[in-house]
């Protein structure tokens, strides 16, 4: 049962050539970021756009080729609540030590 | 007492692959682990009262060394990919690539490590130092782990323990260089290119302002 569970997993796993598209995307954003960087922006702007991209490219990374997308919700589940935690507790201690050093 | 050996030893309650369940739960910790180096190096950032800061971060080489990083995900995938297929020989040639690309990357970190030394930026410098070579070092460390496992891979192949029956072996280990990357992912655009941006002008104000304060003494 386990590994007809397995098999299924592999079957609706991305091909290859899905891979190279979802590597050509990644590499493509990796380049705009990099432009972005040398444009003159409001910083404010600039950090916007560049939160932007690299959540794009998490995304397309822990999805596709980690198959999160395609695998058990458990697994998301495991994976994405301590990254809750972790933005929440980082956003609760940069406050705090920003009022408390202000 | 007698214990049954087979296909599902790897079964658990869940319906899930223990082994599986056990790389997302130490990724989960791992979140918490990075989350907690990296929240640690934004609170302290324009904090440092001396020596080199954001300044000295060089974009073009961390880009080339990010694509480098990214490339070799595709390839753990490609071998993945490959090994699902019974298809050994692709297995073998995208795992090396894999390897070959994190070592260039950690050839790149030491580059970047030596340069910032060069210019006086070591963990004792300041702040910036302390939280920023840290943070790296802890990456560059995780990357010469998922080294020596591609390489166990490549080895255990030869000697048949590798094989398209156990490719769940390759995709926990796909899990963990995939992280890896994910980690620089959030490094690259929030500590480098957030970070630098407009560094030189800060760095350029903070001088003005220490000549303006020794001229008034």
């Amino acid at each position: 049962m386990a590994a007809e569970s397995a098999h299924h997993e592999e079957h609706n796993h991305p091909g290859p050539r899905q891979y190279i598209v979802i590597g050509a995307i990644l590499a493509g954003l990796t380049l705009i970021e990099f432009g972005v960087f040398y444009l003159q922006l409001d910083p404010a702007l600039m950090t916007w756009i560049i939160l932007v991209l690299s959540t794009s490219k998490f995304m397309l990374v822990v999805g596709y080729f980690m198959h999160l997308k395609f695998d058990d919700l458990r697994f998301s589940a495991l994976f994405f609540s301590p990254f809750v935690i972790m933005i929440t507790i980082a956003a609760v201690l940069m406050a705090l030590f920003f009022n408390l050093t202000r | 007492m007698q214990y049954v050996t087979g296909i599902d030893d790897h079964r658990t309650s869940t319906g899930l692959d223990n082994r599986k369940l056990l790389m997302w739960a130490f990724l989960g910790s791992d979140v918490m682990f990075f989350g907690t180096l990296i929240g640690t190096h934004l609170i302290y950032r324009n904090r440092s009262l001396s020596g080199p800061q954001e300044e000295i971060l060089s974009i073009p080489i961390t880009t080339v060394s990010t694509f480098v990083l990214l490339m070799s995900s595709l390839a753990m995938v490609l071998a993945l990919a490959a090994i699902q297929r019974g298809n050994m020989g692709g297995f073998r040639f995208w795992t090396v690539v894999v390897a070959v690309f994190g070592s260039i990357f950690i050839g790149f970190q030491m580059f970047e490590f030596a340069e910032f030394a060069h210019l006086g930026l070591t963990p004792r410098t300041n702040l910036f130092g302390s939280t920023f070579l840290v943070m790296t070092g802890f990456h560059g460390a995780h990357v010469t782990v998922g080294i020596l496992w591609m390489w166990s891979l490549v080895f255990a192949s030869f000697k048949g323990k590798i094989h398209q029956g156990n490719a769940l072996q390759v995709e926990i280990a796909g899990l963990y260089w995939h992280f890896v990357d994910i980690v620089w992912i959030v490094i690259f655009g929030v500590v480098y290119l957030i970070g630098a941006y407009g560094a030189e002008n800060r760095a350029l104000e903070s001088v003005e302002h220490a000549a303006r304060a020794a001229s008034l003494i």
